[in-house]
């Protein structure tokens, strides 16, 4: 009998000791860190990733997103109706903690023409927060959510036509930062895919129209990364310098395309898969379902252009799917030379 | 009363004045909208269609001019006036005061009315011995096609207005189209409040499918959604689904409808 009890004794101190390590690892302590203060985040345009969270707590973050309908430039001489969040495609980049109690203002701006909301993937709640932020023209919707799991998320528009607001722009990255943050790199950098449909052909000059049958065959004239072709390619290249780690936050905003994400002349030493927790290391291209991240890092060992594509290469060639890092420094010729 | 069938006789015979004259008289000309069976674009085939008595419509939007006349005879509706919950901060903020549109937005005064509420709108209907068109009366209304411009579709046409920035000035009524009724500016110019702009979502996320609003994130599989008519009304519904009564939107007015006198024997 008294064996029994002990044993009993010794299973329940067990199964506490069990409770208490998994509370420690799980998202469960992420709910249980106490909040203390608060602050507006820092919000980025791409290509530009707002600086690492030094916090070790977690706190209340203000997020003000305006939506603004306007047109912008496609291609050097096309130009499209786009709708954005912040101004710009891909939307503007927001970064939390795990932990953090985040408040979302949804300004939609008086001039636009349409209701907006959005729909963040690191949301737990009923529409990712689309039903909450739905948002006339000149009002502001406000919701609250508790950033429960760490990773890279894409948010979008969810008003209807949902494929029409998304097709048109409405799409960025929400990073919520694990509270074991991520070693500190070199430069971060962001990143959006994402494909538009019109009725012109690429390429073809002026202001151009969604084409919604395309959208729904799935045949975008256009496949580009962070809203224009040649957004960062070119004078706009992301820079870098011999022997520095890169970062790279890539999304894809579809509305359609799943992408064979892979950069010329690099092997990623590492890759986040879909923005989550799983490390997969050395390895050339990496698959980013629409609607979905990952977090791409590579040291770059060798001075020169090394362009950014989706392999799926008539995209790149004949769409305009391509982002460059340029690399300077010396060259180690052990590494690669010519001859 | 056979005055009356005279006159509306006479309203029904009329069709579009030309398109540049700009006329718009101290009462407002309605012309008669046929009715028929409404079915929204969303529902499935075994949805039974709404049956829409004939009324009369409001040939074009009220203007700020016809909206000054209603705020000068009912003081309760002037912007410092007003109550909050009946209309927001919005309410008429392009109006320099309560009883002035001002001088320096005289080229607005034939253009429509906007940043008026629901509840402003169905107040001036009624001081007109009107009402607010239902959505069905509406949808039935603006779905007539174009009689007087070049078009290829009715929602090529409306998307051209979203893929536009919106106008610093708003444009006069009467210069968009008009339509087989003798209505204008159903699309194109505004968006415009119906009675009952809420009635058909419950929810505000598209795709939310725990209820009838299933075939609205559908679309896309849906027989009744596959062609491109659909498309503009998916946003005209989106849009109304945002709204709450006491709203003033700077693109947002209205019309008003009346019952046919026969309707009523």
């Amino acid at each position: 009998m008294k064996i029994k009890k002990n044993i009993f004794i010794l299973l329940a101190f067990i199964a506490a000791a069990f409770g208490i390590s998994c509370k420690s690892n799980g998202t469960a302590s992420a709910a249980d860190e106490k909040v203390t203060g608060e602050e507006i985040a820092e919000l980025s345009y791409a290509p530009m990733v707002p600086k690492p969270i030094t916090r070790n707590h977690p706190t209340h973050v203000i997020v003000n997103l305006n939506i603004v309908e306007r047109v912008m430039k496609l291609a050097d001489s096309t130009d499209y109706m786009f709708w954005t969040f912040g101004g710009a495609v891909p939307g503007q980049f927001i970064r939390v903690r795990e932990g953090d109690e985040v408040q979302i203002n949804l300004a939609n701006l008086a001039a636009n023409k349409l209701s907006h909301s959005i729909d963040l993937h690191a949301v737990s709640g009923p529409g990712g927060g689309a039903e909450a932020s739905n948002v006339a023209p000149g009002q502001t919707s406000t919701f609250h959510f508790k950033a429960l799991n760490p990773g890279l998320y894409v948010y979008h528009c969810a008003t209807a036509p949902v494929p029409m607001h998304i097709a048109n722009g409405m799409y960025g990255l929400i990073y919520v930062q694990p509270k074991e943050a991520l070693p500190k790199v070199d430069r971060e950098y962001y990143i959006m895919q994402s494909e538009f449909y019109t009725k012109g052909n690429f390429g073809l000059k002026g202001l151009q129209e969604f084409d919604e049958q395309k959208g729904i065959n799935e045949q975008p004239n256009y496949v580009v990364f962070n809203g224009s072709v040649n957004a960062n390619a070119g004078k706009n290249a992301l820079p870098a310098n011999v022997n520095e780690t890169v970062r790279l936050f890539v999304g894809n905003g579809g509305p359609n395309l799943v992408s064979s994400f892979h950069v010329i002349g690099e092997i990623f030493d590492k890759v986040y898969l879909e923005g989550g927790e799983m490390v997969n290391r050395n390895f050339g291209t990496t698959l980013i379902p629409s609607g979905g991240a990952a977090i791409v890092e590579m040291k770059m060992d060798i001075p020169g252009v090394y362009n950014i594509v989706d392999h799926s290469i008539f995209r790149t060639f004949n769409k305009g799917c391509l982002a460059q890092i340029k690399v300077k420094g010396g060259r180690d010729t052990l590494i690669f030379r010519k001859n | 009363m056979k005055v009356v069938f005279a006159i509306l006789f006479f309203i029904s015979c009329l069709s579009c004045e030309s398109q540049s004259k700009i006329n718009i008289a101290a009462e407002k000309k309605m012309v008669k909208v046929k009715g028929g069976k409404f079915k929204t674009f969303y529902v499935s085939k075994t949805d039974k269609p709404l049956l829409v008595e004939p009324f009369l419509m409001d040939e074009c939007a009220v203007t700020n001019k016809e909206f000054l006349e209603f705020v000068k005879a009912n003081p309760a509706w002037s912007k410092s006036k007003v109550k909050r919950l009946f209309a927001d901060s919005n309410y008429l903020k392009h109006w320099k005061s309560d009883f002035e549109i001002g001088e320096s937005n005289k080229n607005i005064y034939n253009s429509p009315v906007v940043n008026v509420s629901w509840f402003a709108a169905i107040a001036y209907c009624n001081w007109k011995n009107k009402r607010l068109p239902n959505l069905a009366e509406w949808e039935i209304a603006g779905n007539a096609p174009p009689q007087n411009i070049q078009y290829t579709s009715i929602t090529d046409y409306i998307m051209k207005w979203y893929e536009k920035p919106s106008l610093p000035v708003l444009p006069n009524v009467k210069t968009t189209y008009c339509n087989t009724y003798g209505l204008y500016d159903m699309h194109g110019l505004i968006w415009e409040w119906t009675f009952d702009f809420n009635s058909f979502i419950s929810t505000s996320d598209s795709r939310n499918t725990s209820n009838n609003d299933n075939n609205l994130f559908c679309a896309g599989a849906s027989i009744n959604v596959t062609n491109r008519e659909d498309y503009a009304a998916f946003l005209r519904y989106g849009f109304r689904g945002s709204l709450r009564g006491n709203y003033c939107i700077s693109s947002l007015g209205f019309r008003c409808v009346k019952d046919l006198p026969s309707n009523k024997l």
